[in-house]
């Protein structure tokens, strides 16, 4: 064995002469350490959250404060959009690019939606009388994690949108690159993983 | 090629996502139908992970990475995420037992 080889390892897993285990790109397990973190934020508000229900003897009833319809649209539009980005990924791998800018486009359209919608749910219950620090169910934490929980959400995929369409600009003048496309990718699958989990914990539980 | 693996094709994902709507609407369905609070909460607990598990596998392709990678990312999320709320939730109904009448 040649000084510096190690056996057993790709060339995928050696990151700038130093073996890693993880036999990914160096971009693709930034992103990867980057979601387990934030996943962990998640965890820390969500646990709050749960904190906050399981201590408080009264609970405002879901069904009458939220419209299930609405949010059960957004669920189905978010995991289109995520099925649509990870048809972009494919098209990414197979260096096609007309199809790889359309998918990206309806991904973009799919966060807008979404945001679109959280607005007007977030504007209903504000024209009702919900704050931070009040609200008409006598129960003031719940609007508080409401809105923390949700805004927090929802700036994770504001970002993403914005993410994703600079990665389609740059898709479609050839600039970005597979990987690229791929780490931009997990970026948004996270994002609807969470609200996976916020639909269960917040809305229906 | 760093990070390459197999790829999935355009129907998979296709799929996912109809399983993923139709897990989707079992949980709308648990919740409308009078069925008894733990029975509910136990469909929408595993709905919930039945989901996130999809998501992960294919379209984050994590099932076609490296069993470390998956283990340092859903092993840590998993378990740190449940050692809070197990913890969380014990203190959570201390409280309540206190506050109560």
């Amino acid at each position: 064995m040649a000084h510096g080889q190690i056996a057993g390892l790709t060339e995928a897993s050696v990151i700038e002469g130093v073996a890693t285990p993880f036999a990914v790109s160096w971009q693709k397990l930034m992103m990867w350490l980057f979601i387990v973190v934030d996943a962990l934020m998640f965890a820390g508000f969500l646990g709050s959250y749960g904190f906050v229900r399981l201590a408080s003897p009264a609970w405002p009833d879901r069904g009458e404060v939220f419209f299930l319809p609405l949010i059960a649209v957004m669920t189905f539009v978010l995991i289109s959009s995520s099925a649509t980005m990870a048809c972009a990924v494919a098209a990414a791998r197979q260096s096609d690019r007309r199809l790889l800018v359309r998918f990206l486009w309806l991904t973009v359209l799919g966060g807008l939606c979404f945001l679109g919608m959280q607005a007007y749910e977030w504007t209903s219950l504000i024209r009702e009388g919900a704050t931070l620090w009040s609200n008409p169910w006598d129960v003031p934490l719940f609007t508080a994690s409401f809105f923390l929980i949700t805004g927090f959400h929802g700036t994770h995929v504001l970002s993403g949108v914005i993410i994703l369409a600079i990665t389609a600009l740059r898709s479609a003048s050839g600039v970005s690159t597979a990987n690229g496309v791929e780490v931009a990718g997990l970026y948004w699958h996270f994002v609807d993983l969470v609200w996976v989990f916020i639909f269960t914990f917040f809305y229906l539980i | 090629m760093s990070g390459t693996h197999p790829a999935a094709s355009y129907k998979s994902y296709w799929v996912t996502w109809g399983i993923l709507l139709a897990t989707t609407c079992v949980m709308l369905l648990a919740e409308v139908l009078s069925l008894p609070a733990a029975v509910v909460v136990g469909i929408l607990l595993a709905a919930m992970l039945v989901k996130a598990t999809l998501i992960g596998a294919q379209f984050m392709h994590l099932r076609f990475e490296n069993a470390i990678l998956i283990v340092t990312v859903a092993g840590t999320i998993a378990f740190f995420s449940a050692y809070l709320f197990i913890l969380i939730a014990f203190d959570g109904l201390r409280i309540l037992k206190m506050v109560q009448p």
